[in-house]
């Protein structure tokens, strides 16, 4: 199970890209997109899933490119857009029916499927509403069914756990790591806390550019021995903030206490600190806005 | 000052974003079609039974007039419709909720817009008057004689229009589909109404003010007068055609004789359209749809519980909560074909799902009356029993566009080939279900003609539709062209008869178009598949 990215470019205007020269080597797992808005994940992913033709570049699946069959990946397709509708007179129940008969599914199986995710998301008390009446989180768990409905070998997720609750999103990002064994699983988000505790792989956009792509183990070397902390009365933090990039602050008794990424001891009373991915993201995203 | 400059600046935003929109450009086709037509003589005005005035600016003015009335009046109300619907559905209608904007002030913003975008069309059916009149220069160039019509008489029937565009955005059963329908006969009903009345009072002093709200008794006063002096045998009121024959008995008219009573009138119903809008806010529910669809009691109670036991759960200790295990049965291998009678059930079941109990009640009534009829009322309950699901064939080529669906569904196997066929066979049968008793009739009489005709009937509608949903990824263009084409249908108009309802029906022509219709409406949806 192989999904081969090359050159991928896609051009909206004369003088604007949303993706420029991207290249991806994916296997089973879960491999997180993060990137601030704009980033290119959206048009990324939209393009995987065939919704969007690149205007340059290659997209392999298991060698066969989709640009020319795209059913031989859309048959083993799940794409949970990051904005999508629902038919509001039909039932949680009733739409994801028609969603496997698009899908081409067995009636039988495609029943005790939909039993099973209605389980999953946790769906089974309002499966037989109307989809009108639901709840921005309720839509958001019919979306995240509809995509695991043909058991898909590639599941596309962009901003998944928007509008879900704490403990959905919890349960959201427990089930793709439960699902990620043997399929390639795509999640694209903002929120770091969710890649970080999903991903096995994760690749940093900006600017419709690749930054890095590595095991979250990697990334978070490229950092190491460069994050500290200490606490500052908070008349000095507009100062600070001009001179460093800030990934946290945090209001304690004694002042602010602040995070900083920083090559040496930005202060004598700042401590070195393991890093977190937030850091690097932040690290990584700032610098390339500084250069561009 | 505040107020007008809200106004101004909802107007000119709303207006604006119409502009740049596909419809708009349309809008100017038809206008530039209808400019040419009356200024070359072909959109051709006549007094009963056959009079004709003579082609100069202030016949062109009328004609102009007329036409312009007619056609946007009904075409022009469904272009500009839509504006609060659009709020609606993307958001921004909630946004605006909760600033201090009025529901009058909104609505009147919107009627601004609507006028703006219809006063354009006439404004260039004026700069078209001219511009025919310098190149084809018939007989002396009269400006007021042909912008007067237009400017004083079709302007605040523009106003009105835009006006009823609004109050029909504002009740919420009349803003979409239904609406639409129940305007076609509104506006068909008003405007032989006011026909009817025509060139019965004094020269230049209309009868009825409040009911010629077309201005067509002005005008039909005017030319009927003019024609009965040159023909005494001329009769009262007017027609219009398109015709490219030389007309042969011309006479004489040099414009409307412009009174008082006449002025009054015009502003009477630019009066009346701001006081249409105010009204309508009365029935405007500012974005809150809670009233729509009262929650039932034992969903409210559900919410509760569900919000009593969330309440009760510590953020803390989320993470610790027991996550039920991903228990999802495998899929057998070559899972995913094409399987048309599972997707053709889908499609069926998402077509007639949300139909109340009467509308079911009311199909199967038709039925029974086709089956129970002479054969020629059958032919008439035919065409009822083939109106009545407009609502339904109006959703067809782009429901995945109005629902937003299209992500999801497009990125299907096979969306083409799969579920296009599918949608269009489940309103091939909603149509073949509602008119089965005129078949059965049809055949039981051994008609053969009429069986041919009925099934390329039932072809030809959900083809239609699906080309003109696909195209214009609205129901609007099909909902005002399919009610024109079935009322010209019940006047026996044989070239638009695609059911074989009347002799000389060229149904084996429609039959060829439907596949010409369903070609175009597939390569329109690959078209917009490849662009994403």
């Amino acid at each position: 199970m192989n999904l081969s990215i090359s050159h991928l470019s896609k051009q909206y205007r004369r003088d604007f890209w949303g993706l420029r020269d991207f290249d991806l080597e994916l296997g089973p797992g879960v491999t997180g997109l993060l990137g601030p808005n704009g980033a290119g994940k959206s048009t990324l992913m939209r393009m995987l899933a065939t919704i969007t033709r690149p205007t340059e570049g290659k997209v392999l699946w298991n060698g066969v490119d989709i640009l020319k069959s795209p059913d031989v990946l859309r048959a083993v397709l799940g794409y949970l857009p990051q904005d999508f509708g629902i038919y509001p007179n039909l039932t949680g129940q009733e739409f994801l029916e028609y969603m496997a008969a698009i899908k081409g599914l067995e009636a039988r199986s495609a029943r005790r499927r939909i039993e099973e995710l209605l389980v999953l998301v946790n769906l089974v008390d309002a499966a037989s509403r109307p989809l009108g009446g639901y709840s921005g989180g309720m839509k958001q768990r019919v979306g995240i069914a509809q995509a695991l409905l043909n058991d898909p070998q590639l599941l596309i997720v962009d901003e998944p756990t928007v509008g879900l609750d704490p403990e959905e999103r919890v349960r959201f990002r427990n089930l793709l790591s439960d699902l990620s064994g043997e399929r390639i699983i795509l999640l694209s988000t903002h929120i770091v806390s969710d890649v970080e505790a999903t991903a096995t792989e994760i690749v940093i956009l900006n600017q419709g550019r690749k930054l890095q792509h590595a095991v979250p183990e990697k990334l978070l070397e490229l950092l190491a021995g460069r994050v500290w902390q200490w606490t500052v009365p908070s008349t000095e933090l507009p100062a600070l903030k001009q001179k460093f990039i800030l990934s946290s602050t945090a209001r304690r008794a004694d002042g602010i206490q602040v995070r900083v990424v920083s090559d040496s001891a930005p202060s004598p009373e700042a401590q070195p600190i393991p890093p977190s991915l937030e850091d690097v993201y932040l690290q990584l995203v700032s610098t390339d806005g500084t250069r561009s | 000052m505040k107020t007008l400059r809200i106004l101004y600046a909802m107007a000119r935003a709303d207006f604006l974003e119409r502009t740049r929109r596909y419809s708009f450009l349309l809008m100017l086709g038809l206008v530039v079609w209808i400019g040419y037509l009356s200024a070359s003589g072909q959109f051709r005005m006549r007094v009963p039974p056959d009079y004709t005035g003579i082609v100069n600016s202030a016949w062109v003015g009328a004609t102009m007039t007329v036409t312009v009335s007619f056609l946007l009046g009904w075409v022009g109300f469904y272009i500009v419709k839509g504006s609060v619907s659009r709020d609606y559905s993307t958001g921004v209608g909630q946004i605006m909720a909760t600033t201090p904007l009025s529901r009058p002030l909104y609505l009147l913003g919107k009627w601004l817009s609507n006028f703006a975008v219809l006063a354009i069309a006439v404004f260039i059916l004026v700069l078209e008057g001219i511009l025919m009149n310098l190149v084809l220069g018939r007989g002396s160039f009269n400006l007021l004689a042909l912008a007067a019509p237009l400017v004083i008489i079709a302007l605040p029937f523009m106003g009105l229009i835009a006006a009823f565009a609004v109050l029909f955005e504002s009740i919420a059963w009349l803003r979409r589909g239904l609406g639409n329908l129940i305007y076609f006969f509104l506006f068909l009903f008003g405007l032989a109404g006011t026909a009817a009345f025509a060139t019965v009072g004094a020269p230049g002093k209309p009868v009825n003010p409040l009911l010629d709200f077309a201005g067509w008794q002005i005008i039909g006063d005017g030319i009927s007068r003019a024609a009965q002096a040159a023909y005494p045998g001329a009769a009262s009121g007017f027609a219009f055609s398109i015709s490219s024959e030389p007309a042969t008995k011309l006479f004489q008219w040099n414009g409307i004789q412009w009174t008082a009573d006449i002025f009054l009138s015009r502003l009477l119903f630019l009066l009346i359209a701001p006081g249409l809008v105010i009204l309508s806010s009365v029935f405007f529910d500012r974005f809150d749809s809670s009233h729509l669809a009262p929650m039932k009691k034992q969903n409210i109670n559900q919410m509760k519980e569900q919000k009593a036991s969330s309440d009760l759960t510590p953020v803390a200790t989320i993470e610790a909560l027991p996550v039920p295990e991903a228990h999802l049965t495998p899929l057998p291998a070559g899972r995913a074909r094409f399987r048309l009678g599972t997707l053709f059930m889908a499609e069926l079941k998402l077509s007639l799902k949300g139909q109340h109990w009467w509308w079911f009640t009311v199909v199967i009534g038709l039925v029974i009356a086709q089956l129970l009829s002479g054969i020629q009322a059958t032919r008439i309950l035919l065409i009822v029993a083939w109106v009545w699901p407009i609502l339904i064939l109006g959703g067809l080529g782009w429901r995945e566009a109005r629902f937003d669906t299209r992500q999801i569904v497009f990125s299907a196997p096979r969306p083409l080939l799969n579920q296009l066929p599918a949608a269009w066979l489940s309103a091939f049968v909603v149509m073949a279900l509602a008119g089965s008793g005129a078949l059965v009739r049809f055949i039981l009489a051994g008609d053969t003609v009429s069986v041919l005709g009925w099934i390329t009937g039932a072809i030809f509608i959900p083809s239609l539709a699906f080309f003109l949903g696909t195209l214009t990824g609205s129901s609007k263009a099909f909902e005002a062209l399919y009610v024109l084409w079935m009322y010209l249908l019940t006047q026996k108009v044989s070239m638009l008869d695609f059911a074989g309802l009347t002799p000389h029906s060229p149904w084996f022509l429609y039959a060829l178009l439907s596949l010409v219709l369903i070609a175009l409406a597939v390569f329109t949806r690959q078209r917009q598949l490849r662009s994403g």
